[in-house]
């Protein structure tokens, strides 16, 4: 089990050299530079500029110094955000990410699981119906459509909550609710498919058969089996929901790093770039880690298979 | 059990937001948007309009704008220029203190501007300072003493600065936020930093009390202001990037200023929050003059001739303003009579006249960038020049930066651009198609027009500048007409009743100084 891990974590690092290397790459290919904006500047300032941030080398010599700071953990300076280094700007940014992106975690996770378990059990039932027709929509109407239709709703309309701003937990909740809509829905749909396949499984029959308590059998039988599946889309999901949403950040003016995602590429702001490229890969390596750890506890044959090689 | 908690929940939140309500709105705060986060606060490498709006409060400069956008004292109470135009001499106000209450000195002046111009700090707009002695060679590194630029304080009272040539608009040029005093003491100690709060040293109306990065950034008054401590306590400056969420965040109360994103500005018109500020900036699109069609002046002159600007305000609906010529109205030696106007059987005879056959041209490419307002316009132009010309006209988006790219390397036969006042004076604006700027993308060249504007820079008689400058404006728009301007914009505010006195300027710029909230 420990090579086993020691190994997962030295194939992730492996990965991240490759996620760092391909962005290098491919925002290179982009045209325009960072210090192309409406007015041109005079050649000389140009001059300095590339000088002052390194890019005045061959592209080589630009990728070796970018490795070689990557290894000392320096992300270095942003280019648009003078003064301000990389590091600066996301260890602002990802924490208020990681409180959003938890809460919308938790909900979509508790949400779409009790939804799913629900419809599953009672197939075709008026809760199963809703549920399939909540999840449609959740899974199909964009994070803007929902945000703005929460805005609309529960900030213009009946003012119960602010439209925007980072003040406090009353601030999360339309965010969270927006960013949380899709996943809940689709893990809705994931685990009613799920209960209703192991629900005719033999071992289900059996246990009832045996006079087993129905509470029991879904808890015991039921949901454990059920929740396989759907937790190999918990690990990519808290790495997408930690890192937070481009969208839902700027409709509701959450300051968190989701945002960067856009703006640092329109703005080519290449050190930026690479920081949140790095963290983004970072978190779904220990997530996809975590999920195999978790499944490795849920399935006792994957324990079996790995003890006895 | 779940439908028990989600109710309890919702009523819980319903108590706290009754409770927010409450302590809305407080007195002598004002709580705008920013939009964006400032790239920096360091007035001498600051490029942009978002951190200019937070400098201005901060910082002041030798001179400032009055309700005219003439240059009037400043930070210098009063200055002379020398009989050949060449020497400025400003006299500092005294009793000026900074919020650390370190008095002010010339010399600040002259550590602001060495550091503007020095290679190392690679500022972008060191350029604002080349027309001073020596400034340009220092700043491209080819002079190493600073000694020899001419900017000096022979005394902590006076500042003297020596030009290569005259330029009239000097004092103008000086109310730039890259030219305001530095405490180079605080620079050399806290380093990049020194723009952080509690290290900001300011002596604007305001000082810097809290920046929370990408979220927003707290002001509050200053008490050693040299002209009184203004009516705000606290600014509150919010960074809502989305213009209906803070639209939305100002009809629930918890903004008081905000912008009116386009598509919005009709509901609001009619509205007494409402305030609508002409600025300017122009619209227009250039030709590259280099390869045909657009190498004959005569078929840029008929694709000039068959836009309607008229049709403009009604599409954009922003308050846009059509100006059929370059220096923006408002602009001191603007005229409204010169430029090109619709008059589609005067350019369809100017294209038979070039010998261009509509229907056998080529179909012409506009490009622009990916923008709904660019995309509105561009749409407009390719019917006009359809119906009105019968050529073909293909319409290309681009992403920012990849559309500056191909302006600097290859430019399309035909793209949009802007260009909003840095100083209020013409030259800002004519320079721009010299055929040394760096920002002329036509490719045209007229040594003629690069000579009438750099006479009207160094002409001090404003009769004989508007003629220079009128001359200018003949060739650049209606003769040669390497671009066509189309029209000016404004910016829309919705201004909180408990306001008062938020008057924005042309430039675009705000000053908080005698703005006051109940």
């Amino acid at each position: 089990m420990t090579r086993y891990a020691i190994g997962r974590v030295l194939a992730g690092v492996i990965v991240l050299w490759v996620v760092a290397t391909l962005t290098f790459a491919l925002l290179r290919f982009l045209p325009g530079g960072p210090f192309d904006k409406e007015r041109s500047l005079p050649p000389e300032i140009m001059r300095n500029l590339e000088r002052r941030y390194a890019l005045d080398g061959t592209l080589l010599e630009q990728y070796g110094d970018y490795l070689a700071r990557l290894a000392r953990g320096d992300l270095g300076p942003s280019y648009k955000y003078v003064g301000r280094d990389v590091a600066d700007i996301l260890r602002d940014a990802v924490p208020v990410s990681l409180e959003l992106g938890a809460a919308a975690f938790a909900l979509a996770v508790a949400g779409g699981i009790s939804l799913g378990l629900a419809a599953g059990a009672r197939r075709d039932s008026l809760v199963d119906r809703s549920v399939a027709l909540g999840s449609l929509v959740g899974v199909s109407a964009p994070s803007f459509v929902i945000g703005a239709g929460l805005i609309l709703v529960f900030g213009l309309g009946l003012q119960w909550l602010p439209a925007g701003l980072w003040e406090g937990p009353l601030y999360a909740v339309l965010p969270a609710c927006t960013l949380a809509a899709l996943p809940m829905a689709y893990a809705a749909q994931l685990t009613r498919a799920q209960v209703v396949a192991v629900m005719e499984q033999d071992y289900v029959r059996t246990a009832r058969a045996l006079g087993v308590a129905e509470a029991r059998v879904r808890r015991r039988h039921v949901l454990r089996n059920a929740l396989l599946a759907v937790m190999t889309y918990f690990g990519p999901l808290l790495a997408i929901l930690l890192t937070g949403s481009f969208v839902v950040e700027r409709i509701f003016a959450v300051p968190g790093m989701g945002r960067f995602f856009v703006t640092a590429v329109t703005n080519r702001d290449y050190p930026l770039v690479l920081g949140v490229t790095l963290v983004y890969g970072a978190l779904v390596v220990l997530a996809n880690l975590a999920v195999d750890l978790l499944y490795a506890w849920l399935d006792p044959r994957i324990r079996v298979g790995n003890t006895e090689k | 059990m779940a439908l028990r908690g989600v109710s309890v929940a919702l009523a819980a939140l319903l108590a706290l937001a009754c409770v927010r309500g409450a302590e809305r709105a407080p007195a002598r705060e004002l709580r705008i948007n920013l939009e964006t986060e400032p790239p920096t606060l360091d007035w001498n490498l600051a490029t942009d309009g978002v951190s200019i709006i937070a400098i201005e409060q901060l910082m002041r400069g030798l001179t400032r704008l009055d309700s005219e956008l003439r240059p009037a004292p400043d930070l210098a109470e009063s200055w002379e220029v020398s009989a050949d135009g060449r020497t400025y001499t400003f006299r500092l106000r005294p009793g000026v203190l900074w919020s650390d209450g370190v008095p002010l000195s010339a010399q600040h002046f002259v550590d602001s501007w060495q550091r503007l111009l020095a290679p190392a700090t690679a500022a972008e707009y060191a350029y604002f300072l080349f027309g001073v002695k020596n400034a340009r060679a220092y700043n491209a590194g080819k002079l190493d003493d600073f000694g020899a630029v001419g900017v000096h304080a022979p005394d902590a009272a006076t500042l003297v600065v020596e030009l290569d040539a005259p330029l009239v608009y000097f004092p103008a040029l000086v109310n730039f936020m890259v030219t305001f005093p530095l405490r180079r003491d605080l620079v050399e100690r806290f380093g990049e930093r020194w723009t952080d709060p509690g290290k900001l040293v300011s002596l604007g109306p305001f000082v810097l009390d809290e920046w929370r990065h990408e979220y927003r950034l707290v002001l509050r008054a200053n008490d050693r202001y040299w002209a009184g401590r203004p009516p705000l306590d606290r600014i509150t400056a919010y960074m809502v990037q989305e213009g209906s969420t803070a639209l939305v965040l100002w009809e629930q109360g918890l903004l008081d200023l905000v912008k009116i994103p386009a598509l919005e500005i009709r509901r609001y018109a009619n509205r007494p929050e409402y305030l609508r500020q002409p600025l300017l900036r122009g619209y227009y699109y250039g030709f590259n003059t280099k390869k045909p069609p657009f190498d004959d002046a005569r078929v840029r002159r008929a694709f000039a001739l068959a836009i309607d600007r008229a049709q403009f305000p009604e599409l954009l609906r922003g308050g846009e303003q059509p100006w059929p010529s370059w220096i923006p109205p408002g602009m001191p030696h603007a005229n409204a009579d010169l430029g090109l106007r619709f008059d589609p059987e005067r350019a369809r005879a100017l294209l038979r006249e070039a010998g261009v056959d509509p229907t056998r041209l080529a179909p012409v490419r506009i490009v622009y960038n990916s923008d709904q307002t660019h995309k509105l316009v561009a749409e407009k132009v390719q019917s006009f020049w359809r119906d009105n010309l019968g050529v073909r006209v293909e319409l290309e988006n681009r992403e920012w930066k990849v559309f500056l790219k191909e302006l600097q390397t290859d430019p399309p036969p035909v793209f949009r651009l802007g260009w909003g006042a840095d100083f209020p004076d013409p030259d800002n604006f004519m320079n721009l198609f010299t055929s040394y700027s760096e920002n002329n993308h036509t490719g045209w060249v007229n040594p003629h027009y690069d000579e009438l504007v750099q006479r009207a820079a160094r002409e001090p008689d404003p009769g004989e500048r508007q003629r220079l400058y009128d001359q200018a404006q003949r060739i650049l728009v209606e003769e040669d007409v390497p671009m066509v301007p189309l029209f000016v914009t404004a910016q829309n505010f919705a201004v909180r009743p408990r306001v008062h006195g938020f008057r924005p300027t042309a430039m675009d710029l705000y000053f908080f100084e005698q703005v006051s909230a109940e």
